[in-house]
């Protein structure tokens, strides 16, 4: 036992962990799930659910796996008889109240519940002729409702409201078998990191309303991708279906965002899927905006660009991956050069009980990325720069207002009718941060990557690869 | 006593001396019987010195659980860094138990002279009664016990304070007991951590029951070697115990024998027995979380710690529950399923759902509709509700289903075979 | 939740100054929940979610925390009861020894009819309780804070009448 580290037995196998893991923690590192609904590791052990017991040697009785501590030389069995009874009956508890909602609950193939039934329950009911416990489905704010006659009071919902969010608007109310989870009527479950008990609630209980009755969880493709609701950066799974982004869940990153998101980020995902989005590059051609191949497109970017010297204003969105608006400066090297963005701002909502998360209230994934590569926030000088620059380049700025002498260079996912910068000679069409790889800088100077999670739409292309392309075109070295 | 019964002569009166005497209540009266004298000599000795003679006298918790009180109090920590707290827990709600309130009645002085002496003992500044909501009485008894003692200063400098309960039978488990008085829901909390390494707020705590404390005094001032001679069976059992006799008995009320009583001469001489033409059928002796006795176990039983494991069940509270020949077990059995249901606090899966699939099984076959596999499934219901949550209120509740339909399955199989007139449950 | 009706805060005055010597007791305010809770039903007959509101702002908690303990035990009346309230034990102690036929004398004598219903004229609701601790004397029962023991059903009349 030297150096802090237990080594003890679990289902045969040893396992070397530090002191003071917990049983249920050093059991996944022999590769042994032990069921479990309560325990969670972003919440504060509650030992209540009684799924997790497992067999310790030499204890008189079961232990729950999530609250006992290793120790040097204990031997676990997860698979004993007496284990795997305990285990079954306290399925079978779970399941006389029940209802057998699986057919129309969202949480089927995604269910905890189904997965140890199936696992490992009993293939039928002792609890005959018994009516089941009913209640009302309730609507417990903007977009959460629980269902309770799904609930098993695994309480994680309420100890993430209490201990997490620090605002307890969640309880369970009652005693015995009439428990279920209450609110006041003073009070909504509208906290801005509430969506969260609804990736908790191990069954169908807790609901999201946003997501209600949308797609079946094993219809689901999930790809790992970072929010670009705001400057925190968290790690995210984006969920599609037929290519459609339908949710967004977090994904677990200890680092920074541990096993959350904020409601903001979580319903921040509709504009990706938008339908009316440039189909085809455009040039301007006898005053008028014409599609064309990209071929083409890039030739007359690069006709722009080589008959031009001078001032260049680059015009971001702090949501452009650092690829992309790297790419954009490298092009832009050969003249004099100005870089800038604005970010949308908004109210900071802090997970109190996580130390350095919050919804920020700068709107954009990547100022940061923007800012360590040169790109200001002194976007109303640029702008006024860019009137009388030689070149203009928007990157992602559908609403950016910009007048120019000189070139205009549109790179967007979508461009309106009356959009202002109808007037460029070069439209691009790009992907948005669902259709294409590439890496965002957060507000802590962390990078990091995210992933395509569906094809892009139509000729759009990932803005790193337009600006790539046109580089070369230029005859730019290669960036080392 | 037996109150309202005077003292039977086979009793052994220690802590119902003054059952009855009204005077006793009052510090004066208190005082003048010898009250506070063994506090004020405790608050002279050294704490561990009092631990130790209460470790000697061999004195057990008389809550139910039946752990040496002297043991307990060692466990708090040795070297005082934090605040330590002492609980008395008078959330007495056991089902057959009334000593508690007995004492808390007629001899609140006690209680509170036994709680500053334990306080003393470890290093406890502040102690609160908890004391159940429905004990309306006992609770003005108290309050204005408690405000003679301060006036009179006899403390020290030991604060005690009452707490009222709410109505909730699962507060008497130490830790739901803890929880309770922090302003929280009364849920028991899984151990470790044990109250003597982090209790109430957070910090060491011991909690002892009323009548272990009310024994507090009498032990230093008459000393550990003559409260550990009380003992007529096991020596591990000692001093006197106060017996809650009721249910069909002509004299039913507490009852002080010393520890290892023939539980028969106590049911029978001193109570008198079932009532005329009668006989004694059942008989729980420790509360109803324990289990049940026949008529042979209950008249081969001696009363202390041991003699009642011997026989199957346990000591417990101290409850004694006699059922006589006309008592219908499955349905007192059903009753007492149902107030485990009741009483629930529905943080374990076993005990939330498995209490009231109990209850309804039971429901059931008394409504004559009962299934021929009901017994085996009431049994198999009843394993898996043992030794897997994180308070015994589970247990308790499969330990009548289990000896009831292991010594009565006559009557179960009575019903279940439509043999006897079905009861519809409301 | 909009209040619309005129709510009279509880702690004021002399109740306010009785919360003020329950929070010494206590490190925390939080922990002074369940006595203030009495203090309130005291006052109010029956804990409202208006005032679990304004008892969470006396302590610095939550209504929902507040309601959660209010719904756990089962002493505070989540609405408006008689004004007597009876509690009648009827676990299996008392139960064999005649419980629920002084249960049904009360139902009846009092006119609540059913157990848990307010009677017409508001002046009786009978509940069936669980152990009292006074299993010697069957049967218990309180009469809001009275604690009557013995109780038969030939005695019933008696005390309906006393009360009423």
């Amino acid at each position: 036992m030297a150096d802090g580290m237990i080594t003890l037995t679990i289902d045969g196998a040893p396992v070397t962990v530090p002191a003071g893991t917990l049983v249920i923690e050093a059991a996944k590192q022999a590769g042994v799930l032990v069921p479990h609904y309560c325990y969670h590791p972003g919440l504060a052990v509650a030992g209540v659910c009684r799924m997790c017991l497992v067999e310790v040697e030499k204890a008189p009785k079961l232990q729950i796996a999530c609250a006992t501590t290793v120790t040097e030389g204990m031997v676990v069995k997860t698979q004993s008889a007496q284990a795997k009874d305990a285990r079954q009956s306290v399925l079978e508890f779970l399941l006389i109240n029940h209802p057998l909602d699986c057919p129309i609950c969202d949480q089927a193939g995604e269910c905890e519940l189904q997965d140890f039934v199936f696992q490992e329950g009993q293939a039928g009911t002792r609890f005959a002729e018994f009516a089941k416990r009913f209640n009302p489905v309730e609507d417990f704010g903007p977009d959460v409702l629980y269902v309770p006659n799904r609930c098993i009071l695994c309480t994680r919902c309420v100890r993430f409201m209490e201990d997490v969010a620090k605002e307890p608007v969640l309880n369970v109310s009652e005693r015995g078998d009439r428990a279920f989870i209450g609110i006041h009527p003073e009070a909504r479950l509208d906290h801005p990191w509430a969506g969260n008990v609804v990736d908790l609630c191990p069954v169908g209980s807790l609901l999201s309303k946003d997501f209600l009755h949308k797609a079946r969880a094993w219809e689901l493709d999930k790809t790992a991708s970072i929010c670009t609701g705001c400057s925190q950066g968290c790690s995210i799974t984006l969920d599609t279906r037929d290519d459609v982004v339908v949710r967004v869940r977090p994904r677990p990153n200890l680092d920074v965002n541990r096993y959350f998101i904020c409601d903001h980020g979580r319903m921040h995902y509709r504009w990706m899927n938008r339908g009316d989005r440039i189909e085809a590059p455009l040039i301007r051609h006898d005053g008028e905006l014409r599609a064309v191949d990209w071929d083409e497109a890039l030739d007359r970017v690069v006709g722009i660009l080589r008959g031009a010297s001078g001032k260049a204003v680059a015009l971001v969105s702090p949501g452009a991956s650092s690829e992309a608006l790297a790419a954009a400066k490298r092009l832009l090297s050969g003249f004099h050069w100005t870089g800038a963005f604005q970010v949308v701002m908004g109210e900071e909502a802090p997970l109190a009980g996580v130390p350095n998360l919050a919804l920020r209230s700068e709107r954009a994934p990547n100022a940061k990325g923007a800012e360590q590569l040169g790109y200001t926030r002194d976007y109303a000088p640029a702008l006024a720069a860019a009137k009388t620059a030689a070149v203009v380049l928007v990157l992602d700025d559908p609403d950016c207002t910009v007048e120019t002498n000189g070139a205009l260079i549109y790179l967007g996912t979508v461009l309106g009718e009356n959009a202002p910068c109808r007037s460029a000679d070069v439209v691009l069409p790009i992907t948005n941060v669902a259709e294409e790889e590439g890496t965002f800088v957060n507000r802590d100077g962390r990078e990091q990557r995210y992933f395509q999670a569906k094809p892009a739409p139509a000729m759009a292309q990932s803005a790193a690869w337009v600006l790539g392309e046109l580089a070369q075109a230029i005859g730019l070295a290669e960036v080392s | 006593m037996g109150f309202p019964h005077k003292s039977h002569p086979k009793e052994t009166v220690v802590l119902s001396q003054y059952f009855g005497d009204a005077d006793a209540r009052t510090i004066k009266g208190w005082t003048k019987r010898g009250g506070y004298e063994a506090l004020a000599q405790a608050l002279t000795m050294d704490p561990v010195a009092v631990t130790d003679v209460v470790k000697e006298s061999g004195l057990r918790g008389r809550g139910g659980a039946g752990f040496p009180t002297g043991l307990k109090w060692s466990f708090m920590p040795k070297e005082k860094t934090r605040p330590h707290y002492l609980c008395v827990n008078a959330d007495e709600s056991e089902p057959g138990t009334f000593k508690d309130r007995e004492i808390m009645r007629w001899t609140p002085h006690a209680l509170l002279e036994g709680t500053a002496i334990a306080a003393h003992a470890i290093r406890a500044e502040i102690a609160y009664i908890y004391i159940r909501g429905e004990f309306t009485e006992p609770w003005t008894i108290m309050e204005r016990a408690l405000a003679d003692g301060n006036a009179a200063g006899v403390f020290g400098s030991i604060k005690i304070h009452l707490h009222r309960g709410a109505g909730a039978y699962i507060c008497g488990e130490e830790t739901a007991l803890m929880n309770s008085i922090e302003g929280k829901r009364g849920n028991p909390r899984i151990k470790p951590p044990f109250p003597a390494a982090a209790g109430l707020f957070g910090l060491p705590t011991t909690i002892n029951n009323v009548e272990t404390l009310a024994a507090v005094p009498h032990i230093l001032k008459r000393g550990a070697a003559w409260y550990k001679g009380l003992s007529l069976s096991n020596p591990k059992s000692t001093g006197t115990k106060l017996f809650s006799v009721c249910g069909h008995v002509q004299r039913p009320g507490n009852y002080e024998v010393t520890m290892g009583f023939p539980l028969k001469d106590l049911l029978y001489d001193m109570c008198g027995g079932p009532p005329a033409g009668r006989t004694l059928k059942a008989c729980i002796p420790g509360g109803s979380s324990v289990p049940i006795l026949t008529r042979e176990e209950t008249e081969a039983c001696l009363l202390d710690y041991e003699g009642v494991v011997e026989r199957g069940s346990m000591l417990g509270s101290g409850g004694v529950i006699v059922f006589d020949d006309s008592a219908d077990m499955v349905y007192q059995i059903m009753r007492l399923a149902r107030f485990y249901a009741h009483e629930s606090c529905a943080q374990c899966t076993q005990c939330r759902e498995g209490t009231a699939w109990t209850t309804k099984i039971m429901e059931r076959i008394l409504a004559g509709q009962g299934k021929p596999k009901d017994l085996d499934l009431l049994l198999d219901l009843s394993e898996n509700m043992t030794g897997k949550t994180i308070c015994v209120l589970s247990d308790s509740c499969a330990a009548p289903i289990v000896s009831g339909i292991k010594k009565f399955r006559g009557e179960f199989e009575a019903y279940l075979a439509g043999k006897r007139q079905p009861v519809m449950v409301g | 939740m909009t209040v619309t009706e005129d709510y009279q805060p509880v702690f004021t005055g002399k109740v306010l100054d009785e919360l003020q010597t329950v929070l010494q007791r206590y490190p925390n305010k939080q922990a002074a929940l369940l006595p203030t809770l009495w203090l309130a039903q005291r006052e109010l007959g029956w804990i409202s979610d208006r005032i679990m509101a304004e008892v969470a702002e006396l302590l610095g908690l939550t209504p929902a925390y507040v309601k959660g303990v209010v719904t756990f035990y089962t002493m505070y009346h989540q609405h408006p009861v008689g004004k007597n309230f009876v509690q009648v034990c009827t676990t299996s102690p008392c139960n064999i020894c005649g419980a629920e036929e002084v249960l049904k004398a009360l139902l009846q004598h009092s006119g609540a009819g059913d157990a848990g219903a307010t009677s017409p004229d508001g002046k009786w609701t009978i509940v069936e309780v669980e152990c009292l601790g006074a299993c010697g004397f069957p049967t218990p029962i309180l009469v809001n804070d009275d604690f009557v023991e013995n109780v038969t059903p030939e005695k019933v009349p008696d005390i309906v009448k006393k009360y009423r």
